[in-house]
C-alpha cells in the first residue's frame, strides 16, 4: 500500500514525485499502475495543472520499467483524448516501451498527433515539473513522431493521413521536419517480415469493455434523488427501474472536448439507432453530471440541446441533489475533484439493466455508439425473457463475446453422441438391443455419423479456442480439447469416454461462462 | 501612367519581387541589432507582415521578445507583432511550441507591463507554468509576479487552476478590497462558495459592490436561493437603495412567474414605485410591469 491517504493535496506534488521514483526504482510497476486510477487518494484537491504532471510522470516512471498489458490501456486512452501536451508526450515515450510494435497503435498515435496540432509546447522530462523554455527540447509532436518510427511498417494504416499532414499548414514546425521525414522512412521500409503478431489487438485493449456481476442496486443508491434538465427530482428507481440504461457521465465545464462534449454528442447518436430500431421506449438513455453543484437544470437542458440529445421521461440529464458520493460507488466512477470541481475524468459508459444495475461498462477509450446499443439490446432482450433476472443471468447474453449458455452446452452435444456411440462388440450387442426396442438401429449403423460427430467436436474445440483467444482466457478451450481427444481416444479403445464427457462439458460451460461467476469481481481496469 | 508590361516582363518583375522577400530581409537583422536605434528597430519589428509572417521572421521576433538587453519597447513591439500573427499567420500554429517557450522565458522581466502582458497570454492559454508562478505569488508575496487582484484575475480563465482555496483566504485576510474583489469573482464559479455568498449578500456591512457580486454569483451558482433573498432585501427597509436595486431586477430579470402573485411584495413594489431613490423606483416599476399589476 502507498502512503498515500486522505485529501491529495496533503501530500505535495514534490512528495509524490519521490515516491513515483522510488517505487519505478524498486520495480513495483502494479503500484505504479494503481496511481493512475482517476479516484486515487493523490489527485484529490489538486488543479487540472498538477493532475497532468502527475500522470506524465507516472506514465514516464511506467516506461522505466516497461509497458505492460496493464498499463497499456492508460497510455492509449492518453493519445487518444488526451489534450494536455505533458501526459501526451510521456504517454507517446511510454508506448516505446511496449514489448513490440502493433498496428494497432497506429491510429491513436495518428490521433494524438492531430490533437497536438497547432498546442505543441517544448517540455522537460529532465526533472519533475520541469517546463522547457530551450528550443532543443522535446515536444508531444516530437515524442509521437519518434513512436510513429518505432512502430514502422506496422503503421502504415495511417501512412497516407500522416503524409497529408505534411502539407498541412500549423502542423509541423521547421525543428519537427527530420523527425517527420525520419517517421515516414520507417513506415516505407520494406522490412520483410510477416509478422503473424502485428495486427493482432494488444491484450490490454480488450479490457475497454467488462461485463459486472456484483453491482447492488440497493441501499443508497436506490434513496438517491437526482433532479432532471426539467427541475423534476426523481428517485433512483424512478429513472432506471423497468427498463435497460444507457448512461454516460460528463460535466458542461469540461475543457476537453474529446471528452463529456462529445460524449454527450455520441450519447445524441446512440438515441438516433435507438429510434432507427424503434427501442426509445425499450431502452432509456441518461447523462449524469459529475458537477452537480454547477450543472444547474436550464445548463443541463442547454448542454445537451446543443449536442443532440433528444429529452423525454425514458431519455434524461441528470444531477445528484445530495452530491456524487453514492454514485462514485455505484458506478466505481472514474473521477477526482478539487472542491466541487471535477480536476480529472476518464470516459465512462455504462449499461444498466432493468433493476439499476450495472451490468457492464465501457471504459478510457472512446466507446462505439452501434456497440453500446448491441450491448444494452442484448441486456433488454434477457430482460423481456428472463424476468427478474439472476444476478449472474446477464453474463449469458448472447453479444459476440458473450454467447448464450445454451448455445455453449448444444456445442457439446457431438461430443456425447459420438462418445455414446459403440465401440466394441459388446457395446454393439447392448445398444443394438436397447435401439431395437426402440427402433433406433438403423440411426448408429449409419456409415456418416461417425465422421459428421468428429467434424462436430472439431467444431466444438475451434469454437472454445476462439473464443478463448478472444477473452485472453484459455481453460476452457483447453479442457474440450482435451475431453475430443479422450472421445477419440476411446473410439480406439482407451476406456477414456467418461472422462472426455466430462472434460468436453465442462471446458463448453466454461468458455460460455464469463470470468465474474468464478471471480467475486470483475477486473475492471484501473479499479482493481 | 502606369507602362504596360509584356507577359515576359511581368514574370521577370514577379520573380525579382519575390527574391526581394527571399533575401531582402535586411529589417530582421535591424530589429535584433543592438547598434539600431529603439525606433529603428521598433519600424523593423512592425514591418513583419502578421498574415504573411514566416517561420524565420516568428523565431526574429521570438528572438527580440526574449532579448533582456533590447529596448522595452522594441520588445513589446514584438510581443504585439506576435500576437497579430497568432490569428493572422498560417505559419504560426507550428511555432506555438517555441512561443510559448519565448514567453515564459519572460515571466520574470523587470519591465511590469511586459510581465503582466506575457501572463496574461499564457494564462489564456491555461498554462501551467504561468498558474504555477501566480498560485505561488498570491501564497508568497516575495514571489509575486503581479498585484494579487491582476493575478486571481489571470487564474480565472482557468476553473481548474485550483485557485480556489487560495482565493478563499484572500476574501478571509485581504491585502486591498480590489483583491477581495477579484477573489470573489473567481469563486463565483466555485459551487462549494455558494453557502459564503448568501452570508455576504446579506452582511449588511459589507460594501454594495461586494455584496452585488454577491449576488451575481448566487445567481450562477444557486438561482433559487438569490431569488429567496433578493425578496427578503426587497421587504426590508434599513437595506441600502444600491442592493435593493440589484434585488429588485434579480427578481424582474430571473424570478419565477408566480412572483405576480406574492402580494406582499408587490405592495412593497409598489411603496418603492413611488419612494426612495429614482434608480430604485424605476427597478421596481419594470418589476410591476412586467408582472402587469
Amino acid at each position: 500500500m502507498l502512503p498515500v491517504t486522505g485529501e491529495g493535496a496533503e501530500t505535495s506534488e514534490a512528495e509524490v514525485a519521490a515516491l513515483v521514483d522510488s517505487l519505478a526504482a524498486s520495480g513495483r510497476q502494479a503500484d505504479l499502475l494503481d496511481l493512475l486510477r482517476e479516484d486515487h487518494a493523490i489527485y484529490d484537491q489538486r488543479g487540472g495543472a498538477a493532475v497532468s504532471r502527475m500522470r506524465g510522470w507516472v506514465l514516464l516512471a511506467l516506461e522505466r520499467g516497461g509497458i505492460t498489458q496493464d498499463a497499456l490501456l492508460f497510455v492509449l486512452e492518453e493519445l487518444e483524448s488526451g489534450l494536455d501536451p505533458y501526459p501526451v508526450a510521456a504517454a507517446a515515450r511510454a508506448l516505446r516501451a511496449y514489448a513490440a510494435p502493433s498496428e494497432a497503435f497506429a491510429p491513436f498515435l495518428l490521433q494524438a498527433l492531430t490533437n497536438m496540432a497547432g498546442h505543441d509546447e517544448l517540455l522537460s522530462f529532465e526533472a519533475y515539473g520541469e517546463y522547457a523554455v530551450d528550443s532543443s527540447a522535446t515536444s508531444p509532436i516530437r515524442e509521437i513522431l519518434i513512436t510513429l518510427a518505432w512502430v514502422g511498417p506496422a503503421a502504415k494504416s495511417v501512412l497516407a493521413d500522416l503524409e497529408a499532414l505534411r502539407d498541412q499548414p500549423g502542423v509541423l514546425s521547421r525543428r519537427l521536419r527530420p523527425d517527420f521525414e525520419r517517421a515516414v522512412s520507417a513506415i516505407c521500409r520494406l522490412d520483410g517480415k510477416d509478422d503473424d503478431n502485428c495486427c493482432k489487438l494488444p491484450e490490454g485493449l480488450r479490457h475497454v469493455f467488462s461485463w459486472r456481476s456484483d453491482s447492488d442496486a440497493s441501499g443508497s443508491i436506490a434513496q438517491t434523488l437526482f433532479e432532471d434538465q426539467t427541475g423534476a427530482r426523481l428517485t433512483f428507481p424512478d429513472i432506471f427501474h423497468g427498463r435497460p440504461t444507457i448512461v454516460v457521465f460528463f460535466y458542461t465545464r469540461c475543457d476537453n472536448l474529446l471528452k463529456c462534449s462529445l460524449t454527450v454528442t455520441k450519447l445524441g447518436r446512440v438515441q438516433a439507432l435507438l429510434r432507427g430500431r424503434d427501442l426509445s421506449g425499450t431502452i432509456g438513455t441518461a447523462a449524469i453530471t459529475y458537477d452537480p453543484g454547477f450543472d444547474s437544470p436550464e445548463r443541463l437542458r442547454s448542454f445537451g440541446g446543443r449536442r443532440g440529445f433528444r429529452f423525454d421521461s425514458n431519455h434524461r440529464m441528470l444531477r445528484a441533489v445530495d452530491g456524487m458520493d453514492t454514485l462514485r460507488h455505484h458506478f466505481r466512477l472514474g473521477v477526482n475533484f478539487t472542491g466541487s470541481l471535477v480536476n480529472r475524468h476518464r470516459i465512462e459508459a455504462y449499461v444498466l439493466n432493468a433493476q439499476g444495475r450495472v451490468v457492464c461498462s465501457f471504459e478510457r477509450l472512446r466507446w462505439d455508439e452501434q456497440e453500446l446499443v448491441d450491448r444494452a439490446v442484448a441486456v433488454s432482450n434477457e430482460h423481456e425473457s428472463a424476468a427478474p433476472m439472476s444476478p449472474a443471468s446477464h453474463m449469458c447474453a448472447p453479444t459476440p463475446d458473450h454467447p448464450n449458455c445454451s448455445a455453449a452446452l448444444l456445442r457439446s452435444l457431438p461430443s456425447l453422441a459420438l462418445a455414446f456411440l459403440p465401440k466394441c462388440p459388446i457395446c454393439w450387442a447392448a445398444y443394438l438391443s436397447a435401439f431395437g426396442l426402440a427402433g433406433l438401429e438403423s440411426v448408429a449403423r449409419l456409415p456418416w455419423i461417425q465422421p459428421v460427430l468428429i467434424g462436430a467436436i472439431l467444431i466444438n474445440v475451434a469454437s472454445a479456442w476462439l473464443r478463448g483467444r478472444g477473452t485472453g482466457r484459455m481453460a476452457g478451450a483447453y479442457l474440450a480439447g482435451l475431453g475430443a481427444l479422450a472421445i477419440i481416444g476411446s473410439r480406439f479403445g482407451a476406456p477414456v469416454a467418461p472422462l472426455g464427457l466430462i472434460l468436453t462439458l465442462a471446458g463448453s460451460v466454461l468458455t460460455a461462462l464469463d470470468r465474474e461467476l468464478r471471480l467475486p469481481r470483475v477486473r475492471t481496469v484501473g479499479k482493481e | 501612367m502606369s507602362k504596360k508590361l509584356g507577359p515576359r516582363k511581368r514574370s521577370r518583375r514577379a520573380a525579382s519581387k519575390g527574391a526581394t522577400k527571399a533575401t531582402g530581409r535586411g529589417y530582421l537583422s535591424v530589429m535584433k541589432s543592438g547598434k539600431k536605434s529603439a525606433a529603428e528597430r521598433t519600424k523593423a519589428v512592425s514591418a513583419v507582415s502578421p498574415a504573411t509572417a514566416d517561420d524565420s521572421e516568428l523565431a526574429s521576433l521570438m528572438a527580440v521578445l526574449t532579448d533582456k538587453t533590447a529596448p522595452i519597447r522594441v520588445r513589446l513591439a514584438a510581443l504585439q507583432s506576435l500576437g497579430a500573427a497568432r490569428f493572422a499567420s498560417p505559419a504560426f500554429a507550428s511555432n506555438q511550441g517555441d512561443y510559448i517557450a519565448a514567453l515564459r522565458k519572460v515571466v520574470d522581466d523587470p519591465d511590469h507591463e511586459l510581465r503582466q502582458r506575457v501572463l496574461g497570454i499564457l494564462a489564456r492559454e491555461k498554462d501551467g507554468y504561468a498558474q504555477n508562478r501566480l498560485l505561488e505569488g498570491l501564497k508568497n508575496k516575495d514571489k509575486a509576479l503581479l498585484p494579487p487582484e491582476k493575478a486571481l484575475q489571470l487564474l480565472g480563465y482557468d476553473v481548474h487552476a485550483n485557485a480556489y482555496p487560495v482565493a478563499r483566504e484572500i476574501v478571509q485576510n485581504p491585502p486591498n478590497q480590489q483583491a477581495k474583489r477579484e477573489a470573489l469573482r473567481l469563486l463565483a464559479a466555485d459551487a462549494a462558495s455558494a453557502p459564503m455568498f448568501e452570508k455576504i449578500l446579506q452582511d449588511k456591512n459589507e460594501s454594495s459592490e461586494i455584496r452585488q457580486i454577491g449576488a451575481a454569483a448566487l445567481h450562477a451558482l444557486k438561482p433559487d436561493s438569490l431569488q429567496a433573498h433578493a425578496r427578503a432585501i426587497v421587504m426590508d427597509p434599513s437595506e441600502s437603495d444600491d442592493i435593493k436595486q440589484t434585488c429588485l431586477t434579480a427578481l424582474t430579470q430571473f424570478g419565477p412567474p408566480q412572483i405576480g402573485e406574492d402580494k406582499t411584495l408587490m405592495d412593497r413594489v409598489d411603496q418603492l414605485s413611488t419612494r426612495g431613490s429614482a434608480k430604485v423606483q424605476d427597478s421596481a416599476r419594470e418589476l410591476r410591469a412586467k408582472y402587469k399589476r
